[in-house]
């Protein structure tokens, strides 16, 4: 299909009329900045095929603002070897108009012609949409949809199965896929995708095993019942045959027969018992008799013993008696040792007590001589005391009276001193011998006189002179110190002194008596501490005891051998009275011993002469005689017996008495068994008989039997299904193999097309096609080996490249199947490199010998190497072009 | 002059799995009306006794409710009916027939033989020497007694026994509970009654088998029969005549489909075949769409006419021919599946053929179906 011609009025910015011809039968680049109407001329384009001319949702094709506008496409094309011219006018005035090959369509009929050409189909209501477009949906690509092949395909499917069917012939199956779905569906009623049973098929197959097993559950019980039916035959019979022979009372006749062995035998027992202890009896006399005899040896024997014994004694005391002077004289020797030891003792006592007294008295002498001593010096101290006591009391001076005077003393100097400042001075120098008389006085020499009253002066030879010394005191002066001296003399009065001198006299020679009377007290105390009379009356004292001492020491014997220490004198006597002791004992011992001997000797005598006496009796030899006759019957009664006893016993051990018993014992529980048993199968006939009543009734077999039928129909029935979904199963594989293979079939041109743009792309490579033609699968060389991956998995870029790629071999396949093919690009492969872009020009190239190409771009500069004249889409629109 | 029927192995209780329930449910009660019918027969052929060799019922522990139904089948008859143990219904310790007389069940004109010894029906002028199994199997011969067993003077001496006459069987096979060929002749019987053998047969003058009265398998011949016995006086030659009883023939055919004329011939025998039978086909060979069909339409009518009718079709090849493939309007691959279906079908493996059959049968009725409706639409 070759477009010629191309004109578009009052559509969308073309409100004029514009006009392409002259197209290409191969490829046109037609270019343009944005928004200059590249797209509005595929719309167009679209619009004229697509869009039916009645159609009112086609709103975007009427130029902006005027309602009015016819939008208006017409074309001229070349298909079939015819031209065709088709006229469509939307929106105001519709119309189509379609001219092929000197005929004229219009309407929908012409719309349809179109359809039918080309391989679409119109949508029912509404603007067409890409899922009509069929094969121009895939062959012409809109801006920025050129990667996405796979709806398109997926729309165009029909158009190009029948394409591809028409090319290949009838290989296709008109009505195979529907087949298909239909022994889908029937084999899903039979079985899961997986391929397990399911529904019907798979309840059949549980039910079989269900029945099987009930049904062997049920052959067990049958079988349990056929041998529970064989048990009671054989129980019966034999029941029956117990009844008729009853061997327990065989058993019983046996048991009864040891019972009266055993009682026979119970009775030699007896006799043996008997006799057993008859033979013990025996044996005991003969016992006794043996021992008497025995007896009376002993007797004979013992006399011997006794005269032994006697003499034994008689002996002992003979030498005890030849013994006892020795020991009589031995105590006397000690007794006499005993008392010299006790002299010496005596002795040694007196000497110690004579020194001792002779001691004393020598410490009571010096001891008397000492105090008499003492007593002397004492006596003289006291008196001595006494006497200064006694002057103490004599002449006694008030120490505090002195003191007063002292004091007075002081105060009257003080008085005087203070009298001669105030006085008036007399100073007077007498020629030698002269005299003066003044104030009564008579004065010679040199002197001074103080004048403290009125004075009288007599000038012996001239008269008086009179002096009354001035001053206001003075007077006063005179007074105090005139009180003063009488004080002071009533002081001396008191003191009986004449002096205050004196006073200090006597005072000090009483501080002297009072020192020396403390002296004395000391060295009296030193000598008689409590007093002379206390020491007077230790001297009488001591002199007492002295004279007792002397007294005791004449009273002492005198004595003249020494005796030694008392304690070893005592030690002696000690040694001494040991040794009497022990002659003492031994003097009594002897003495016991010997008196013993006399006893048994008497006592010995006495035994002997009574045994003596009795064993030479005349009574006692018959005696002997009798007995040893005893002895010998007895014997041989007892030989006797024991050989009864002894044959009894191994006839009773013959019959095997304990045989007997064991034979009572199994005899008695056979036949008790027997009859037990008897019963018990008895018992079991009736349990068994009633079992299998009850079980009879239930007609297991029967109920087997029905079983085995249900069985039987369910294995039937699923076999029948199994049968089937295994034809179900083979014949969809079948079917899906051979719709495969078909389909291999039918991409093979496909393929080839396909591989033959790739090739240029990539070398060595190979897409994959799917069952509905749809590229899938990229395989290509790369260093490593190969590469396999989806279509998808590709970058945007590579993607275009293989939809474009992939639609171009669509159309060679369409071509070849004699359809008409179209190409429009509306600014495709803006995202190839330069590289990519270059291989992908050769490609166009080599389509564009076998399609018309419409390329619209905004990038001119991109396709300068494609080979034709880009026409500028805004020349054609001013008409310079 | 005594005349009796002469009867065995009723097998009540069979059940039958390889039949549709209805079907197997109505020929087990086939089993039960048959003693219906042979009462009306000794009553119609003026019998004086009935004599059942054995196998009255095919198992110990059927139910109650059988066991009832046995013996008021029996009422037609009121003469006496002498019942014979067989190692189906051996006389155990417990048995069916100990069970039968616990229920009551046993009216007083039937004779149970549960012990070996004479039968005497001296009304009938006739001494049964009843030879019944008490174990299930033995190996002896029990008709042995017979020889020994002394019988009333004037009387007819009759064997009743229930085993496998020796030397009738293939040498070697050592069949349990043996008969003596000769034993009518050892024990000086006038006539030995013999059951086990389900199709009637003769073995001489003086021992029969009658065979079930009504077939219960598609092997026995001569099935579905009871013997009228005469005997005029003790030592005469007994008469013997063959009466049918059974309601349902049963048929076995194992058919050959090479070319059409032989399913026409097939189609032919059956619907010719005297309903009501047991119908059993097994076919092999080769068979077209057009057949199949044929066929298949035979067999819904036979189904409806008969009592039941199967048929194995699993060794019979369906082969649709060009034209048929032509007409299914399989074209594509759909025909290749046919084609490759076809071959399949003549596969070594059994079981993969049958599958292919089938496959093919489920692809070609789908394909018929289609152009069915396609006709429809088009007309």
């Amino acid at each position: 299909m070759k477009i010629q011609r191309l004109r578009i009025e009052q559509l969308r910015q073309f409100r004029q009329p514009l006009t392409l011809d002259d197209l290409d039968p191969g490829l046109n680049l037609i270019h343009g900045p944005n928004e200059s109407g590249k797209s509005t001329l595929v719309r167009a384009i679209r619009a004229a095929f697509f869009e039916r001319h009645r159609s009112s949702s086609v709103d975007d094709l009427r130029p902006w603002g005027d309602s009015s506008a016819a939008p208006t496409v017409e074309l001229e094309f070349v298909t079939g070897e015819r031209s065709w011219h088709l006229k469509k006018r939307f929106l105001q005035q519709k119309r189509c108009d379609l001219e092929v090959g000197g005929e004229a369509f219009s309407g929908e009929e012409a719309e349809d012609k179109l359809a039918d050409l080309l391989g679409f189909q119109f949508a029912s209501r509404g603007a067409s949409q890409d899922k009509h477009w069929g094969i121009p949906g895939l062959l012409w690509v809109e801006q920025g949809s050129g990667q996405n092949i796979h709806d398109a395909v997926a729309y165009a499917g029909d158009h190009l199965q029948s394409a591809l069917n028409s090319l290949l012939g009838e290989v296709a199956s008109s009505g195979g896929d529907d087949v298909i779905l239909q022994i889908q569906s029937q084999r899903a009623e039979l079985l899961t995708a997986t391929g397990k049973p399911r529904g019907d098929y798979a309840r059949l197959g549980e039910e079989q095993h269900s029945l099987a097993s009930e049904l062997e559950s049920l052959e067990e019980r049958i079988s349990q019942y056929q041998a529970l039916v064989d048990r009671l035959g054989e129980l019966r019979q034999r029941h029956q045959q117990n009844e008729r022979e009853r061997p327990w009372e065989a058993a019983r006749q046996k048991f009864q027969e040891a019972e009266r062995r055993s009682r026979e035998i119970e009775q030699w027992q007896q006799e043996q018992q008997r006799e057993q202890q008859a033979l013990r009896d025996c044996q005991e006399n003969l016992k006794l008799l043996r021992q008497q005899q025995q007896q009376a040896e002993a007797a004979t024997n013992k006399l011997e013993t006794r005269a032994q014994h006697l003499k034994a004694c008689q002996g002992a005391l003979e030498s005890l008696r030849a013994r006892e002077n020795q020991t009589a004289e031995a105590q006397a020797a000690a007794q006499k040792a005993y008392e010299n030891a006790r002299s010496q003792v005596r002795v040694a006592k007196e000497q110690e007590q004579r020194a001792r007294l002779e001691n004393d008295l020598r410490q009571v002498q010096q001891q008397l001589e000492g105090v008499e001593q003492n007593l002397t010096q004492a006596r003289h101290y006291l008196t001595e005391l006494q006497a200064t006591r006694q002057q103490l009391q004599v002449n006694p001076i008030d120490l505090k009276a002195l003191e007063n005077l002292r004091a007075l003393h002081r105060q009257l100097e003080e008085e005087r001193i203070r009298s001669h400042a105030i006085a008036t001075r007399l100073h007077y120098r007498l020629e030698e011998g002269e005299t003066l008389s003044v104030g009564g006085e008579t004065v010679e020499g040199e002197g001074d006189r103080l004048l403290l009253a009125e004075t009288a002066v007599l000038l012996p030879g001239l008269g008086q002179l009179t002096i009354t010394p001035g001053g206001d005191d003075l007077a006063s002066v005179q007074r105090r110190l005139e009180r003063l001296q009488e004080n002071y003399e009533s002081q001396l009065r008191s003191l009986n002194v004449a002096s205050p001198e004196q006073a200090e006299q006597m005072a000090a020679e009483q501080a002297q008596r009072t020192q020396n009377l403390q002296r004395l007290e000391g060295l009296l105390a030193s000598l008689a501490p409590r007093g002379v009379e206390t020491l007077a009356a230790q001297q009488q004292e001591l002199d007492n005891r002295r004279q007792q001492l002397q007294a005791e020491q004449q009273a002492l014997p005198e004595t003249s051998a020494d005796a030694g220490t008392v304690a070893s004198a005592e030690a002696t006597q000690e040694i001494a009275e040991q040794r009497l002791r022990e002659a003492d004992l031994q003097l009594q011992e002897h003495s016991k011993q010997q008196y013993a001997a006399v006893q048994n000797l008497a006592n010995a005598e006495k035994e002997w002469q009574q045994l003596k006496d009795e064993l030479e009796n005349s009574g006692r030899q018959a005696e002997l005689r009798a007995l040893q006759q005893s002895v010998m019957e007895t014997g041989e009664r007892e030989a006797r017996l024991n050989q009864s006893v002894s044959e009894r016993q191994s006839r009773i051990d013959d019959a095997r008495p304990q045989l007997i018993q064991q034979d009572i014992e199994r005899y008695r529980a056979s036949a008790e068994q027997l009859e037990k048993g008897h019963q018990k199968e008895a018992l079991e006939l009736t349990g068994l008989q009633s079992k299998l009543e009850s079980q009879g009734a239930e007609g297991l077999e029967e109920q087997r039997d029905e079983l085995a039928a249900r069985l039987e129909h369910v294995r039937r029935r699923y076999r029948e299904l199994h049968q089937r979904a295994e034809a179900l199963d083979l014949l969809l594989g079948l079917l899906q193999d051979k719709r495969q293979a078909l389909t291999r079939r039918l991409q093979a041109p496909l393929q080839k097309h396909l591989n033959h743009y790739l090739g240029v792309l990539f070398p060595k490579a190979t897409l994959d096609v799917d069952d509905n033609l749809i590229p899938g699968q990229l395989t290509r060389a790369v260093p490593q080996g190969q590469e396999r991956g989806s279509l998808q998995e590709l970058s945007f870029g590579a993607r275009e490249q293989m939809g474009l790629i992939s639609r171009l071999a669509y159309a060679d396949l369409l071509q070849e199947a004699g359809r008409p093919t179209l190409i429009i690009l509306d600014d495709t492969l803006v995202h190839s490199d330069k590289q990519r872009l270059d291989q992908m020009k050769r490609v166009l190239f080599d389509a564009a010998r076998r399609h018309q190409i419409l390329l619209f771009t905004c990038h001119p500069e991109n396709w300068r190497d494609l080979g034709v004249a880009p026409r500028d889409l805004q020349t054609i629109k001013t008409g310079n072009e | 002059m005594p005349r009796f029927l002469h009867t065995a192995d009723w097998q009540i209780g069979r059940y039958y799995s390889r039949f549709e329930n209805d079907d197997g449910v109505a020929l087990a009660e086939a089993r039960f009306t048959a003693i219906e019918r042979l009462a009306r027969l000794a009553v119609d052929e003026r019998c004086d006794a009935v004599l059942v060799a054995g196998d009255v019922f095919d198992a110990q522990t059927v139910s109650d409710r059988a066991i009832r139904r046995v013996f008021n089948a029996m009422a037609g008859f009121s003469g006496p009916w002498v019942l014979l143990p067989g190692n189906h219904d051996a006389a155990l310790a417990e048995s069916v027939w100990t069970r039968a007389r616990r229920l009551n069940a046993v009216p007083d004109n039937a004779h149970l033989a549960l012990e070996p010894g004479v039968v005497e029906l001296r009304q009938q002028s006739l001494a049964v020497l009843a030879a019944p199994l008490t174990q299930r199997h033995t190996h002896s011969d029990l008709t042995e007694g017979f020889d020994e067993l002394e019988t009333a003077e004037g009387l007819v001496r009759v064997g009743l026994a229930h085993g496998s006459v020796q030397g009738l069987l293939a040498e070697g096979i050592d069949s349990a509970n043996p008969i003596a060929a000769d034993r009518a002749v050892q024990a000086r019987l006038d006539y030995l009654a013999l059951g086990d053998w389900h199709g009637v047969k003769q073995i001489n003058s003086r021992t029969w088998y009658s065979g079930t009265p009504e077939a219960e398998r598609f092997r026995n011949n001569d099935a579905g029969v009871a013997l009228v016995v005469e005997i005029a006086s003790p030592g005469a030659e007994p008469v013997v005549t063959r009466h049918a009883t059974g309601q349902y023939a049963w048929v076995q055919w194992k058919e050959q489909i090479s070319v059409a004329t032989d399913l026409d011939e097939l189609l032919a025998r059956l619907s010719e075949l005297s309903a009501p039978a047991v119908v059993d086909l097994k076919l092999s060979g080769v068979v077209d769409l057009a057949g199949e069909r044929r066929l298949l339409q035979a067999l819904s009518v036979a189904e409806a006419k008969h009592r039941s009718v199967q048929c194995d079709r699993s060794g019979l090849s369906l082969q649709p021919t060009d034209d048929d493939i032509a007409a299914l309007n399989a074209d594509g691959y759909l025909g290749e599946v046919i084609a490759d279906l076809r071959e399949l079908q003549v596969s070594e493996d059994q079981s993969r053929a049958q599958t292919s059959r089938e496959a093919l049968a489920i692809l070609t009725t789908v394909l018929m179906e289609r152009t069915g409706t396609t006709e429809e639409a088009s007309s």
